[in-house]
């Protein structure tokens, strides 16, 4: 089993990527405030039936990522550079028509709250048809069947009595559900998946995530998943991306990433969730906030934070270096794996 | 469950070292419907008859999924929502009768603290006002002045610079604002302390802080908490004991660690093996039992055990009709704390009674309006893939 999922990993890794995101930088702009970067310089790359996860706390940029490659951002007050490589066609230079016409058919987006992005006044097999009389040009009278296969197809029980049904009319899961039907409509090669199971109790989210991965399985599609919660990442995730104060501090493969974290972030993160496996040992919290970090252009911006800053991290800025399909940020990593919570100091307990 | 409830072997604990004991406690929200009278036309079973007793200085966690009135039992024991029927035994003082000013006095031996801290803080006090109300209310201190040194105390208590007391909520970060929320409930010195998700609105690296917090001031001062959440890695690292609820009942309690380790009832399974675990190689080789559809309407529950419509361990016997009762199981060595409310629990946990695939029941969507977030509806799964008889629990 490990086996052939390491040789469909390493045939997977040496395919052409599907998307290529080079130096994405977000500045949110406003007038008479200093501009802040909610992504500053993210560059990863996805390959077709890869999952590619997106992790970080609230404010890490995540989000922003990627609604910046859905081109979603509003387009005032804020500025976007960089490049969005996706089948050699640069989207972030694409005119709005041409746009719209690839949003939902070649990249379509989950979101977190089902509920926000359903229409509350339109029945559910409309808004699944819709999709498909926008990018198929089929009718709404051909496309209802097809409505109700995708309902069916993502477990919605009795989908053609549900092509009626508006949407308060669901369960949570079964918004979400829906959702993803409508994502899946004209089978995408790229999915992006913000928190789809953010909202969602933790039985319903099992369904849900076991959904995707059986979708990304059967069709080959892509997936960028997007969580704050490192035990789905644990268990979906191809490579993961570790992102900070809008910066990608790390990067690696599933496997060795959560058995050996190099960021001090990482690997702070990984001793301060609780875990259900483990007795209840004190844990060691990463200490501080997000309101402490410094900025990135002459500093890390982790340095205040870190469980062992050297004198460099408050000076220079670290580079993403590459070495071994792995990526890192840090002047002082991490060196033999995971510190285990007597490395941590308790400092933490004190709010800065 | 008149019986003493007894601990591990080791520990057998007296009548009088129950601080809480609550009895039948049932919460029924009427649903009312009507243009010019209010007729009401059903109930939403909110909770429905939980007995539990909670130890001085235990840390007990409820868990449950959203809807299956966790949040309303919390809210009950202090009498924030007045139980339907029942009794809240605290310190051999029957809350759920007391009124007025007796009530108000009570209140002083338990305290709350809420999920979001932000709306549970009035924006317009400053920490000290926030602080210093529930002093002067109780008693403990006349004005602002003569609480200061006790001030100072608490702010260093739960982490906080004494700067803090002249700053507004908004001033600070989530994980500030929810210690000023336990320095305001710790104020009054109070006996229990009731946290409804008291870390679910903090990003992880502060969880971790506030967590670590709870546990020192418990120490500390020898506090008694219920801890109500939906995380069940977070109640299972702080709890000593832990209460399962479905749909308004207890499914399952027993200590934490026996809790992990031997799931007994088929809800608490599926949930445990649903947690996602921050660690590859664990979650390859786990077995996840997949719960199909819904939690079904609290307005209209199934008969019989409440669980049976998604139980892949039902059987045609007894389940369908007969609500099973929480009884202390005694499998081989098993600690006697634990107790379950499930029929087949020594048979299941036996191996005798193999899971089978749900089949999925059309359930009428029920008439009436659901407060909760949840669909009237029983879902059809896309089918049950269990645990092979094995131990679904394996790697927890």
């Amino acid at each position: 089993m490990t086996t052939t999922t390491t040789e469909r990993r390493a045939a997977v890794r040496e395919t052409a990527p599907l998307l290529s995101v080079r130096d994405l930088t977000v500045t949110f702009q406003r007038h008479g405030e200093e501009p802040f970067r909610a992504v500053d310089g993210v560059s990863f790359d996805v390959r077709p039936g890869e999952t590619v996860g997106l992790v970080g706390e609230s404010g890490c940029g995540k989000s922003v990522t990627s609604l910046a490659i859905m081109r979603l951002l509003p387009k005032r007050g804020n500025k976007v550079t960089g490049t969005v490589n996706f089948e050699g066609t640069d989207l972030l230079s694409l005119s709005d028509a041409k746009m719209r016409d690839r949003r939902g058919r070649d990249i379509a987006m989950v979101f977190q709250d089902p509920l926000s992005s359903l229409n509350p006044v339109v029945p559910l097999g409309v808004q699944v048809a819709e999709v498909l009389e926008r990018h198929r040009g089929m009718s709404r009278k051909a496309a209802m069947p097809v409505a109700a296969e995708l309902l069916k197809r993502v477990g919605i029980p009795d989908p053609v009595r549900r092509l009626r049904d508006y949407p308060h009319q669901l369960s949570g899961g079964m918004r979400q559900r829906a959702l993803i039907a409508i994502a899946v409509a004209c089978a995408p090669r790229l999915l992006i998946a913000d928190e789809p199971t953010t909202a969602l109790d933790v039985t319903i989210q099992a369904q849900i995530l076991a959904l995707l991965k059986e979708l990304v399985e059967d069709t080959g599609t892509a997936l960028i998943m997007i969580t704050h919660d490192l035990g789905v990442v644990a268990g979906l995730c191809d490579e993961v991306n570790v992102l900070y104060g809008g910066r990608i501090v790390e990067r690696g493969d599933r496997h060795p990433l959560f058995r050996d974290p190099r960021h001090p972030y990482t690997n702070g993160l990984l001793a301060s969730i609780p875990r259900l496996d483990a007795a209840g040992e004190r844990l060691t919290p990463i200490p501080g906030s997000v309101a402490d970090n410094l900025p990135w252009d002459h500093a890390c911006a982790f340095a205040p934070r870190c469980s062992q800053p050297i004198e460099i991290c408050t000076q220079v800025t670290p580079q993403l270096e590459v070495a071994d399909g792995r990526a890192l940020r840090c002047h002082n990593p991490v060196t033999s794996g995971w510190s285990g919570p007597s490395a941590g100091q308790t400092e933490g307990d004190v709010a800065r | 469950m008149s019986v003493t409830e007894e601990s591990k072997a080791t520990e057998a604990t007296p009548d009088d070292d129950i601080l809480l004991n609550v009895e039948g406690v049932k919460v029924h929200f009427p649903i009312k419907r009507g243009v010019i009278f209010d007729k009401t036309i059903g109930y939403v079973y909110a909770v429905d008859g939980v007995d539990l007793q909670i130890r001085r200085g235990e840390t007990y966690g409820l868990v449950g999924e959203s809807g299956c009135g966790k949040s309303t039992l919390g809210r009950a024991i202090l009498n924030l929502e007045p139980p339907t029927d029942g009794h809240v035994i605290f310190d051999g003082v029957d809350i759920a009768s007391l009124k007025g000013e007796d009530l108000r006095r009570k209140r002083q031996d338990l305290q709350m603290v809420f999920q979001d801290p932000l709306s549970s803080l009035d924006p317009r006090q400053s920490v000290e006002s926030i602080l210093v109300e529930g002093m002067k209310a109780h008693g403990i201190a006349k004005d602002a002045k003569e609480a200061r040194p006790r001030l100072r105390e608490l702010l260093a208590a739960v982490g906080l610079p004494p700067q803090a007391l002249s700053k507004y909520p908004h001033e600070f970060s989530g994980g500030q604002r929810q210690r000023i929320g336990i320095a305001r409930a710790l104020s009054v010195n109070p006996k229990l302390i009731v946290a409804d998700e008291p870390v679910s609105a903090l990003d992880v690296s502060v969880q971790a802080q506030v967590i670590n917090l709870l546990g020192d001031l418990q120490e500390e001062f020898g506090l008694t908490y219920i801890i109500i959440a939906h995380d069940l890695a977070v109640v299972r690292h702080i709890s000593d004991r832990i209460g399962v609820m479905y749909l308004g009942s207890l499914v399952e309690e027993a200590a934490a660690a026996d809790l992990y380790t031997t799931p007994l009832h088929p809800y608490t399974k599926a949930l445990l093996s649903a947690v996602p675990i921050p660690d590859p190689d664990i979650e390859d080789e786990r077995e996840q039992i997949l719960l199909t559809g819904d939690l079904p309407s609290p307005s209209n529950p199934p008969s019989g055990c409440r669980f049976h419509t998604r139980c892949p361990w039902r059987q045609e016997t007894r389940c369908d009709d007969e609500r099973p009762a929480l009884r202390v199981v005694e499998i081989d060595g098993f600690p006697s704390g634990h107790r379950v409310a499930c029929h087949f629990a020594e048979q299941i946990h036996r191996g005798e009674i193999e899971p089978h695939k749900v089949e999925p029941i059309a359930v009428d969507p029920s008439s009436f309006e659901v407060p909760e977030d949840h669909g009237t509806m029983m879902a059809e799964p896309p089918g049950v893939n269990t645990a092979s008889g094995g131990d679904p629990a394996r790697g927890l």
